[in-house]
């Protein structure tokens, strides 16, 4: 762990629940096996974060017009955001801002080119750019595969009457907020096909809005292209400080090299520190401020959120921090989650 | 909110299934091939013991239901939530899978949002009141088609697991999976954990009923469960053995196996003991609050007893088939 | 070791023959699977006399567990559950003895990848769990064929040992069909081949058991007359060439059922009482069924002819 973010109280705490004990463990037992016990690796918290931005290649190639428009318009939601942030007793809330950059679906231009670019019409608009990340982070961070972890976490919500067997049909790679239509398939000789059904949203009141989300496509080589929604859902756990890989944390904050940016984006930290007395990076809640066209897509993390089963050691964490501090964190990791969406392109 | 006991509402009740087969490789599996095999999560760490046995148990994984409870009254409470679900493997020989739940009395009317259920995993929250001893004996029991059915869940993980491309298919001997169903209610306040009931029902099926303090987080209960059913099935599958196994002078006509002139006594009773004497060791496992669970059965019907008489059985066929045919058959031939 | 029963036709006393191996192997000591993947009309019930065990079953079958509806298919322990008055006992030293019924009501169907993952993961487990497995198969170029075919070539079965048996009556249609079931195009062997089996190793895993055969050498036809006793063996002799031509002479032969008024009526299993309290059955009947139930595992019977 190269981040200078600290923790207050242990690094590491062992876990308590799920240890391969035997009879003669428990507390104060003399003998240990560290392969026998998890671990959960803490991450400091905010109490927001708030993001100023995504940045695609479309609005790149608009010009620097494009990024300073962007900025004035988040500017008042961004205060009305930090303001909402208030904290019991009065006390300053822990808010950090950052941006994402997306090198996952096309590269352009280079950190060093682009860096300064945007911590300067930030600025220029009043704000500060605490943390920068990039999306290929999300799919993979060093050499730990995040977005294939986090695919391995998605528990399907049960449309009612599940019972326990598994559905006959999965759709790999896609994620409902509901029951899809039934699939014709052939029937038993001398049996009827199934009639045409509606999909259902399993939440639905009275009508559905159902959504079914792409979460990746594999090429004809086998490469897997995670699909923008999956990797939001993955963006937004990183920021609420629950992703680990085998206990530790993932996505730590590094600060840049003091030097310039460099001219390659392989080259840059998935996720860098620009403002080093910035609070913590993850936070009990985020807030999102995009313009409007992200609406469907966030919808779809939305869908994915509600469907994972995060890392429990970091769940606990944050409910037992966060209780410490009196801050009130919803219970689903979903609801956590809060956006603004200007009119804009 | 998010209370660190959002986890852990009072539960008065806690189910379960294992599935216990023998892991079908013609060599156990070491160690590191078995954290691979149970790796079900990519970001989730295998637990790996290895005293005082080789054990490996993969992480936890959750399967959502919404669906009746069974009961054995005939009521019919809608129940929504979460049921866990891991595989252990022993001495990379024995897999077994274990799904669980645990109930909380009451729960809300309706159906929540599912990231509150997602929060709060291996729980699942009934509509309305529940009577506990009711659904404890549904489960026992089996409930109507349509009812949560945890031992669907444990089968589920284990079809799973059966797929996996480092099982070479090739079973050193024949054995029989056993299903053994769980269900513990709370114990009465201050006194401590106790088994009322292990009973062997169908061929295959055995029912546990336990009360248990409610402090226990049910993953303990479900690993004392999975010690029971790993002993138990240990039991079945060398009291097999010895069935199927013709004992005296060889029969000439019987399944002659070409190109292998050893008794066929010493053919069936060898796998015993290249892959399953070693096994027994009760409590390896338990939670030291649960392991004087074991001594009831150890007093009736004694499962260690039973063991060590099997396993003098068979180390006796062994060691008679080690002297000389002339002498062995001596006193059958007049 | 699992042993696939096929035919090219109805009529062969295939189900009943096979249910007969089957029950003659747990005799003899062999824990045995009976699997009815006679999908058009499975029948293994009332050949082993479990009607009303089987109606307890329904829908949890084996087209349901195929289908993907029930994750266990329901299975019937016959010796416990017949109502065939001579089996109820177990006999002493015997093997288990279970029947994995169809759906009551089912019928044929396509099978795709999913049914064939679940029918490995089938096979596999009882292969774990008993000596012997027999499948009955549709009759002709089945989806039952082609699942067998599939799941034995799939690489999760790589070290499950199978084998196959056609059957046929012994008639000039029945001997040229069963020929076109195993070799021609789309036949056993090129379907085989198709879906990664080595053909050699294939062929060699495949018997013919030539089935309601009547012997002219039998005491049942020593009334006819003479003219009758030359006209049959000159057919006997005619369709002994005619499956020679048709690659499937005495050498792939496993095994020949006399005609035998009880398989082709009744379709139930022979006992022993059957022939000896009340003379029901020949002897040479059962004699015949418990010589081929031996072969089956016999490795001198099998391999390159």
């Amino acid at each position: 762990m190269t981040g200078a973010e600290s923790v207050t109280g242990a690094g590491a705490e062992p876990g308590t629940a799920g240890a391969l004990s035997g009879s003669g463990a428990g507390s104060g037992a003399v003998f240990r096996e560290t392969t026998a016990d998890p671990r959960t690796q803490a991450v400091p918290l905010s109490h927001l974060s708030l993001e100023l931005g995504h940045l695609y290649m479309e609005d790149f190639e608009a010009g620097p017009q494009r990024l300073r428009e962007h900025f004035a318009r988040v500017r008042p939601w961004a205060d009305a955001a930090r303001a909402a942030a208030t904290v019991p007793g009065g006390r300053r809330p822990r808010v950090s801002t950052c941006f994402l950059i997306d090198d996952y679906f096309a590269r352009f231009s280079s950190p060093a080119e682009l860096v300064p670019l945007i911590v300067e019409e930030a600025g220029r608009a009043g704000l500060t750019v605490d943390y920068l990340a990039r999306e290929s982070g999300c799919a993979v961070t060093g050499k730990v595969p995040v977005a294939e972890a986090v695919a391995g976490r998605i528990v399907e919500s049960p449309p009612p009457g599940s019972y326990g067997l598994r559905p006959p049909a999965r759709q790999t790679g896609w994620l409902a907020n509901g029951e899809r239509s039934p699939v014709a398939r052939a029937p038993q000789a001398m049996k009827r096909a199934v009639p045409w059904e509606p999909p259902k949203e399993t939440a639905a009141r009275r009508h559905s809005v159902f959504l079914d989300v792409e979460l990746w496509s594999d090429d004809a080589d086998g490469h897997r292209l995670w699909s923008c929604p999956f990797l939001a859902a993955v963006w937004q756990l990183a920021r609420l400080g629950l992703l680990r890989n085998e206990g530790e944390a993932v996505f730590v904050a590094e600060q840049p090299d003091p030097g310039a940016f460099p001219e390659d984006w392989d080259e840059l930290p998935s996720l860098v520190r620009l403002n080093p007395r910035a609070d913590p990076f993850a936070a009990y809640r985020t807030a999102s401020v995009l313009p409007s066209r992200f609406l469907p897509v966030e919808h779809a993390v939305r869908v994915v959120l509600d469907q994972l089963d995060v890392d429990h050691g970091a769940l606990r964490q944050v409910a037992e921090r966060s209780a410490r501090e009196h801050a009130a964190v919803p219970d689903s990791v979903a609801d956590r989650v809060s956006y603004v969406f200007y009119a804009g392109p | 909110m998010a209370r660190p006991e959002a986890s852990a509402p009072d539960a008065v009740l806690a189910c379960g299934e294992v599935r216990t087969r023998l892991l079908p490789t013609r060599q156990a599996l070491d160690i590191r091939s078995a954290a691979q095999f149970l790796a079900l999560r990519a970001d989730e760490r295998v637990l790996l013991s290895e005293r005082p046995a080789l054990y490996a148990r993969s992480p936890e994984t959750l399967t959502g239901v919404d669906c009746p409870l069974p009961s054995a009254n005939g009521s019919r409470v809608r129940a929504v939530g979460t049921v866990a679900a891991r595989a252990a493997l022993t001495e990379g020989r024995v897999l077994q899978t274990s799904a669980y739940f645990r109930l909380p009395s009451t729960g809300p009317d309706q159906r929540r949002p599912w990231g509150h259920y997602l929060v709060r995993p291996g729980v699942v929250e009934p509509f309305g009141k529940l009577l506990p001893e009711a659904i404890a004996e549904g489960v026992l029991g089996g409930g109507r088609p349509g009812d949560l059915d945890v031992g669907l869940i444990a089968d589920g993980l284990l079809t799973r697991l059966l797929r996996h491309p480092l099982l070479d298919q090739r079973p050193p001997l024949r054995s029989r999976p056993t299903r053994l169903r769980w269900a513990a209610l709370p114990a009465a306040p201050g006194a401590g954990p106790s088994l009322e009931r292990f009973t062997l029902a169908e061929d295959d099926l055995r029912t546990v009923r336990l009360r248990v303090p409610p402090a226990i987080p049910p993953d303990r209960i479900a690993g004392l469960c999975d010690d029971l059913a790993l002993h138990d099935w240990l039991l079945t599958t060398v009291v097999h053995l010895l069935d199927g196994v013709r004992f005296g002078a060889p029969e000439p006509s019987a399944r002659p196996r070409p190109g292998d002139d050893r008794p066929a006594a010493v053919l069936a009773l060898r796998p015993a003991v290249d892959h399953l004497l070693h096994l027994w060791m009760p409590r390896a496992r338990v939670a030291s609050e649960l392991a004087p669970l074991w001594d009831t059965l150890e007093r009736q019907p004694g499962f260690t007893r039973q063991w060590q008489a099997l396993v003098q059985r068979i180390r006796d066929q062994l060691t008679l088939h080690a002297i000389p045919a002339l002498y062995r058959e001596a006193e059958l031939t007049p | 070791m699992i042993v696939f029963a096929a035919s090219d036709k109805g009529g062969t006393g295939r189900s009943v023959t096979s249910a007969n191996l089957a029950y003659q192997r747990a005799l003899n000591g062999d824990h045995v699977a009976y699997v009815d993947f006679d999908f058009g009309s499975p029948t293994a019930a009332a050949v082993f006399d479990v009607p009303s065990a089987v109606r307890g079953t329904r829908e949890r079958g084996l087209h349901s567990y195929l289908e993907g509806g029930t994750p266990e298919p329901a299975m019937i322990d016959v010796w416990r559950q017949t109502e065939h008055p001579h089996l109820h006992a177990w006999p002493n030293q015997s093997g288990r003895l279970v029947l994995f019924p169809g759906d009551i009501g089912g019928g044929e169907f396509a099978t795709d990848e999913d049914a064939l993952e679940r029918c490995v993961d089938l096979l596999l487990r009882l292969n774990g769990e008993f000596d012997v497995i027999m499948v009955d198969l549709s009759a002709g170029r089945s989806y039952a064929v082609d699942m067998a075919l599939a799941a034995t070539a799939h690489p999760r079965m790589r070290n499950v040992p199978f084998r196959w048996l056609v059957f046929h009556r012994w008639t000039r249609q029945h001997v040229i069909a069963a020929s076109g079931l195993v070799h021609r195009e789309h036949g056993i062997i090129r379907g085989g081949v198709e879906r990664g089996h080595d053909e050699l190793a294939l062929r060699s895993a495949i018997r013919f058991v030539r089935a309601a055969v009547p012997d002219p050498e039998s005491a049942v036809w020593s009334q006819g007359s003479p003219a009758q006793a030359a006209w049959m063996q000159s057919c006997d002799e005619a369709l002994r060439r005619l499956a020679a031509e048709h690659a499937i002479g005495d050498s792939v032969v496993l095994g020949i059922v006399p005609l035998e008024p009880i398989l082709q009526w009744r379709e139930q299993l022979i006992t022993e009482e059957d022939v000896l309290a009340t003379q029901i059955a020949n002897k040479e009947t059962l004699e015949a069924l418990e010589e081929i139930a031996r072969r089956l595992t016999d490795d001198t019977y099998w391999g390159q002819p």
